[in-house]
């Protein structure tokens, strides 16, 4: 009697089973959620934006994916408070760049220091997550100048909330280029004890209208993130604009057909059907003979 | 000899046949079926095609290259023998002629079902870019077709007054319209010199724009940055592609509209021989440029070519590739150096052969150049990596071959394939000839 009950309670739920479209798979997916992991990076830029560099990314299948299109809570940490400064998307890659807005609203700790908290709800695939982010605020302080007539780049890192130099710290120096940066000189320059470095700039740097966008970097530094001082100086060669753009060429649009193609076309045009007019003349000749 | 009556009674159009006329349904059932899936193709779009952003050139043009390399037939038959006076091309030159007429209308059709939206083909003359080969296309396919016609339609008058007068007691309405398409010809020595004149001119022009014609049709391949497009071998590559796919259908016609019109007598064997050697020259000059277009990207085996080649060489392509170079380029040179690989019923299935494989040859050439561009095929569903006509590609396909066959059937039928004056005056000289030399 028991054997028949338990047969029949099996039956019935592998008929709902099949019934609802259940399958094994479903099952799995719904009890088995992914752990997602966020990275985040600080960047400012000297008198331009200061942001967050998101990524978030999952382990599934030995296989590390984007996890993309989630929702994510930008909160600063103060005295064991959370305050929510923004919130953010990931892209399809599983990125977002989140632009903190008002830096000058946010609070450093007693250290000076600024905590924020990149948090994840979770969701149906995913299990909640959150990535810590500690920065101190640095400044450089970039320009260019001239020496025994060689240029170079000088700039000076401080940490502004403690309004001293910076030394020892590796900086980097390049061009800025539409898809990578141009290094300039070595890898990397530490400072000295005033906090200052001084690179040389080799000439034949080409650029346009000869201007160079130089840029001056602390690279994901542990203490202060990423740090990036902008300066243009007219120290490069001078690009020659070789745009086509005015003349008349073979991809210029319909308005700009060269000259030769024009006259080529409509001559033949003009000489091919002048033929077949003239043949038509002839039939017209031929019926009134 | 023959008198001229009988000649005129040979040759003059004769009433379909049962046969013809089930052909002729046939016809007109698989048209209204094309009709049918074209409408519904404008009303829905392209989506019902298996064309994508990849394959964006599949089944129709395809066949656009197909018609465009078979018109070429007249440019190439016609003019060549004409203008080189060779007396047995008589009983040929106007099936090839109709041939062509057929083909070139055909191909400025299909163009325009290639279209999503056809009422846009308009623009391709409103806003013409004339450094795009696609509007030499537009440029040049009118002007063919004009030229086509004529080479028809000039040799026609002489023939077209006959059968004014032939069918005047029988079929009065039928002689009227021959009437007063054969423009009042008397045959009076002005109106020949006319005629010979307007003929010689027209022969002249045909053969550049034959060539023009396949040219353009090669450079709207070549002047695309793809594998297996980017040749300067394309423009002789397609005149010669186009001979074969021409002389291959002229081939087939002929032994058709022979066998159902009863014109062995001016049609011979003799006739086939010649053909086949010209469609054995024909093959041989095309697999000589197939070698080019394919040994050396082999030879030079760069990543993406060797990709395209494996796939034509070994690959999914390669049962067409094959059938298309065995079956259709090497296999009928060698039946066609054998004489009896040139008898009338050898001819024809050689040239059936021929023609398949030319239509396969243009598919080859369009599709799988399409699935390998250079950026990576990513980020689209995997079906876009392959291509396979819809069944509504298919049903248009065979509608344009029908509307191609019904357009060779119906001028086939009222007009006279073999050239009855020419006929009668060649008969003449020859009796002439034969009489001197006795």
């Amino acid at each position: 009697m028991k054997n028949c009950k338990i047969t029949s309670f099996v039956f019935l739920f592998i008929l709902i089973s099949l019934g609802l479209g259940i399958s094994d798979n479903d099952l799995y997916a719904q009890t088995k959620k992914n752990r997602a992991r966020i990275n985040a990076d600080y960047v400012k830029v000297i008198g331009g934006e200061s942001y967050l560099n998101i990524k978030a990314s999952a382990r599934i299948d030995k296989k590390t994916v984007e996890v993309s299109h989630i929702d994510l809570q930008i909160l600063q940490e103060l005295n064991d408070e959370e305050i929510q400064i923004g919130k953010t998307t990931t892209n399809a890659s599983g990125i977002s760049k989140f632009i903190i807005e008002d830096f000058a609203n946010l609070q450093p700790d007693s250290l000076g220091v600024y905590n924020l908290i990149i948090s994840f709800d979770g969701n149906d695939s995913f299990k909640k997550a959150s990535r810590d982010v500690s920065f101190r605020n640095a400044d450089i302080e970039a320009k260019w100048i001239v020496k025994d007539s060689v240029n170079y780049v000088s700039a000076k890192l401080i940490d502004t909330q403690l309004d001293s130099a910076l030394a020892e710290i590796p900086l980097t120096v390049r061009v800025d280029r539409l898809f990578r940066p141009l290094k300039i000189g070595e890898d990397f320059y530490d400072t000295d004890n005033d906090g200052e470095i001084q690179v040389p700039i080799e000439n034949g740097i080409p650029g346009i209208d000869g201007n160079l966008k130089l840029e001056v970097v602390l690279s994901e530094s542990d203490d202060y993130g990423t740090v990036i001082a902008q300066l243009t100086a007219p120290i490069g060669t001078v690009i020659v604009d070789e745009s086509t753009y005015d003349q008349r060429t073979m991809w210029s649009p319909r308005g700009k057909t060269p000259i030769f193609l024009l006259a080529l076309t409509y001559s033949f045009i003009f000489i091919v059907w002048g033929i077949f007019i003239y043949l038509f003349i002839n039939l017209v000749r031929i019926i009134k003979s | 000899m023959k008198s001229r009556e009988q000649f005129i009674q040979d040759l003059a159009p004769k009433k379909f046949t049962k046969v013809e006329k089930i052909w002729l349904g046939l016809l007109i059932v698989m048209i209204l079926a094309g009709v049918v899936a074209y409408a519904d193709q404008v009303r829905s779009g392209l989506q019902v095609t298996n064309l994508n952003d990849y394959a964006l050139w599949g089944i129709y043009i395809s066949n656009f290259v197909f018609f465009i390399a078979t018109s070429f037939v007249g440019a190439a038959t016609v003019a060549i023998l004409r203008l080189t006076q060779n007396s047995w091309r008589t009983p040929l030159v106007r099936i090839a002629e109709i041939i062509s007429l057929a083909a070139i209308i055909m191909a400025g059709i299909t163009i325009i079902i290639d279209l999503g939206r056809p009422d846009r083909a308009l623009y391709t003359v409103i806003y013409a870019r004339f450094q795009s080969p696609i509007t030499w296309d537009v440029i040049i396919i009118p002007t063919y077709m004009v030229a086509i016609f004529y080479l028809l339609y000039f040799p026609l008058l002489p023939d077209l007054a006959i059968l004014k007068k032939y069918y005047s007691e029988t079929k009065p309405r039928l002689s009227k319209w021959y009437g007063k398409l054969s423009l009042n010809w008397k045959g009076t020595d002005k109106q020949k010199r006319i005629q010979q004149k307007s003929i010689k001119i027209i022969a002249i022009l045909v053969l550049p724009l034959g060539l023009i014609l396949q040219t353009i049709d090669a450079w709207l391949f070549s002047s695309t940055y793809r594998i297996g497009w980017n040749s300067t071998n394309f423009g002789p590559y397609f005149i010669s592609g186009a001979f074969v796919a021409g002389v291959g259908t002229l081939v087939v016609t002929i032994f058709l509209v022979r066998k159902v019109k009863g014109l062995e007598e001016y049609i011979t064997d003799y006739h086939f021989d010649r053909m086949g050697k010209f469609l054995a020259l024909a093959c041989l000059i095309y697999l000589y440029f197939n070698a080019n277009e394919y040994l050396m990207p082999a030879y030079a085996s760069t990543v993406n070519e060797e990709v395209h080649l494996d796939t034509l060489f070994t690959g999914h392509y390669s049962t067409i590739f094959w059938f298309v170079t065995i079956g259709g380029l090497v296999v009928p040179i060698i039946l066609l150096m054998f004489k009896k690989g040139r008898s009338p019923v050898a001819m024809f299935w050689i040239g059936v052969l021929v023609v398949l494989a030319s239509w396969w040859k243009r598919y080859i050439i369009v599709t799988p150049t399409l699935l390998h561009p250079y950026l990576p095929i990513q980020g689209v569903p995997e079906s876009w990596r392959d291509y396979f006509p819809s069944l509504h590609e298919w049903v248009i396909t065979g509608s344009n071959l029908a509307t191609a066959l019904l357009i060779l059937t119906l001028l086939v039928r009222y007009l006279p394939v073999v050239a009855i004056q020419r006929t009668i005056d060649e008969s003449k000289l020859e009796h002439n000839d034969q009489k001197r030399e006795s």
